[in-house]
């Protein structure tokens, strides 16, 4: 083969892999994908923590849902609970507010709950297949799905609540 | 002792850590290590770097339980993986499937290296043999040399 022809494929080679780790620059090589954005929430069916029954996502057909993943043994989890509790009294009405306890036990959830307030449901995912479902990928982290029940954005950090204004905007519209 | 250490002993002593819970009941032996083979292909969310089947975090204990339960529902392999390819995309996996912009990640640094091979058989074949002047004598009608040596000689 030709020596330019050759050292032409090697350089178009050496072009391809410095732009591959160019690209790669400013990526959070430990941020995880986020997929289910844009797509149709999984269907659930949970037993309430905080009262009898069961929670079905079916059920809340023509609703906004924000759900929260969180536990109690996460420290940034306990941070953002009061500014869920603010969220669910100043949207309470206009979107349904659930938690989701994950990897956690029923009697510290409840004593947490008990400690610190409760304005919405609390739902019982022992062994963690709704988180599995929703692709969480470690707590807090809190969806906001519309009406026809489509996951708009996932927060994946302790939420604040300007960046909560912003998020349930989207699913109220 | 590092920071790390005193966090997780600082964790430990406040309850901050995830209680363990048990996995789902083991299948029979012959989709039990199906669940596992595909466990040790599927990236743990938790622990970057350990797939769902090394880890003890409990997410990737969830996991292999879900895992265990697209088995146990008759799922192919290829259905298993590509229920968390739909949740967190081709990170999921360990092992990259080698389409699209993935063949780049599995043929470049095979095709740099036959390259650079290449290029280090064609130097050695142009080597120079050993003992051979590596400097061309000089013309004999080189008149400034000749000038030079009538000086020196001088």
């Amino acid at each position: 083969m030709n020596r330019n022809v050759i050292l032409a494929i090697v350089g178009v080679l050496g072009a391809a892999f410095f732009i591959a780790v160019m690209l790669s620059f400013g990526n959070d090589p430990h941020a995880v994908p986020f997929m289910l954005e844009g797509k149709p929430a999984p269907a659930f069916s949970m037993k309430r923590l905080d009262a009898d029954g069961t929670v079905n996502l079916a059920d809340l057909k023509g609703k906004p849902v924000v759900l929260n993943f969180w536990a109690t043994w996460c420290g940034p989890c306990a941070q953002e609970h009061p500014v869920l509790e603010w969220a669910a009294k100043k949207y309470g009405n206009d979107a349904v507010f659930i938690g989701v306890v994950f990897e956690d036990t029923e009697e510290a959830t409840k004593k947490f709950l008990a400690q610190r307030g409760s304005s919405f449901q609390q739902l019982y995912d022992p062994q963690s297949t709704m988180a599995v479902d929703y692709g969480v990928t470690g707590v807090p982290e809190t969806y906001f799905i519309d009406r026809n029940h489509v996951i708009v954005s996932k927060y994946a950090a302790p939420i604040n609540m300007s960046t909560f204004d912003k998020h349930i905007a989207q699913i109220l519209k | 002792m590092n920071l790390g250490l005193i966090l997780l002993a600082a964790g430990l002593v406040t309850g901050q850590y995830a209680p363990q819970r048990q996995g789902t009941d083991p299948l029979d032996a012959e989709r039990e290590a199906r669940v596992h083979r595909l466990g040790k292909g599927l990236r743990c969310p938790m622990c970057q770097g350990q797939s769902i089947a090394d880890s003890p975090a409990p997410a990737a204990r969830a996991q292999l339980d879900k895992v265990r339960e697209l088995v146990a529902a008759g799922r192919s392999d290829a259905e298993v993986e590509s229920y968390f390819v739909d949740r967190y995309g081709e990170w999921a996996l360990l092992k990259p499937k080698p389409q699209g912009s993935n063949l780049l990640l599995w043929l470049l640094p095979g095709m740099l290296l036959l390259a650079g091979l290449w290029i280090i058989l064609t130097q050695v074949k142009r080597a120079p043999t050993p003992g051979a002047p590596s400097v061309s004598p000089p013309k004999a009608d080189d008149d400034y040399l000749a000038q030079v040596r009538n000086d020196v000689d001088r």
